[in-house]
């Protein structure tokens, strides 16, 4: 408590005189816990096309970053340290969408025959296909 | 500065060693966040082609089960930062007591997806080709593969979360480290926390379809 609250290197957790995070933990632990109740709800209503998903990712990361900043010290680290997980994040980004918009830009017959992006008249038949039969294990 | 022998010789403080061990789990667990990565676009690409199939795949999953668990992983990462908070003050004892009590929210998260993993060996929602469930086409087989694949590296980095704070638990329990040296705390507390924030985008895209 000597320290001023905004030392140089605050919560580098070796600090001398630390003060306790255990109530900003708490709080943090509260806001995850509604958040995932949140999701949950929201999930069995119906949000039409694919807002559902981007809400559930926006809830998803609103989480994430709570957990990287707060339980994991990213809100009050040295700059390399969130450099590095930032990078990275912006890896998964590029990684993710640029396979996607890859699949979601293709001549339709590029893609899996069966899939539901080919349209229905180039697609081999999900009907026609006896499903189960090609999947039961072997019969002793 | 000689005598703390915690301090490798090629620092200069303790608090220079901590900053290097710091940056150096950083990096690791971008190396993580990039192999679930991958995953995760396969995820995307899959659910983009087969929409509906994965959409009416998903609710062979027991939802309450993952979302139980979500819970469960969220509170134990908290026990985790509780824990690394009693280290900073220099109370060992009260700090491996809550890294225990993260492994055990561990075991419950591994016993309930046990339970899952059974009923679906059960029902025949299996993986690619071993896939005996419903649904005609790809997208069922698909999605199964995905769910393994996902929840199941998930699972292994639990078990070695559990491993690491069980380890290191026991070190703190034993009084091992102090307020002024307590790095291994921190370190096993962010490679659990991110065992949590991975399930965190797990729990919506594969359960929540």
């Amino acid at each position: 408590m000597t320290e001023p609250r905004h030392a140089p290197h605050p919560a580098s957790a070796q600090a001398a005189h630390p003060h306790s995070h255990a109530s900003r933990y708490l709080l943090v632990w509260g806001v995850l816990m509604a958040l995932t109740a949140t999701t949950w709800g929201l999930s069995t209503v119906h949000i039409p096309g694919g807002a559902g998903v981007a809400v559930a990712l926006g809830i998803a990361g609103v989480k994430g970053a709570l957990v990287a900043l707060f339980f994991m010290h990213l809100y009050d680290q040295r700059g390399p340290n969130r450099l590095i997980f930032v990078t990275s994040l912006v890896f998964v980004a590029l990684l993710v969408l640029l396979t996607l918009l890859d699949n979601a830009t293709r001549f339709p017959l590029a893609n899996p025959p069966d899939a539901e992006t080919t349209p229905a008249g180039m697609r081999a038949g999900m009907e026609q296909r006896p499903a189960p039969a090609r999947a039961k294990p072997a019969a002793h | 500065m000689s005598g703390n022998a915690a301090l490798a010789h090629h620092f200069e403080s303790l608090e220079k060693q901590a900053q290097a061990q710091r940056l150096g789990m950083w990096l690791f667990l971008a190396t993580e966040v990039l192999l679930f990565a991958a995953l995760f676009a396969a995820y995307g690409v899959y659910r983009w082609l087969y929409s509906a199939a994965f959409a009416e795949a998903s609710r062979g999953l027991t939802t309450w089960l993952g979302g139980v668990n979500t819970f469960v992983l969220v509170t134990s990462s908290l026990t985790v930062a509780l824990g690394l908070d009693a280290a900073v003050r220099g109370n060992g004892r009260r700090s491996g007591g809550l890294f225990f009590l993260s492994v055990a929210m561990g075991f419950v998260f591994l016993g309930l997806k046990a339970v899952e993993y059974q009923h679906h060996f059960a029902s025949g929602e299996l993986p690619g080709k071993f896939y005996a469930g419903h649904l005609g086409g790809s997208g069922g087989p698909l999605f199964y593969s995905l769910y393994f694949l996902i929840t199941g590296l998930h699972a292994v980095h639990v078990i070695i979360g559990m491993t690491v704070l069980t380890v290191v638990g026991v070190k703190s329990w034993r009084g091992a480290y102090s307020a002024e040296h307590h790095t291994p705390v921190e370190l096993a507390g962010l490679y659990w926390h991110l065992v949590d924030l991975i399930w965190i985008f797990v729990f919506p895209l594969i359960y929540l379809i």
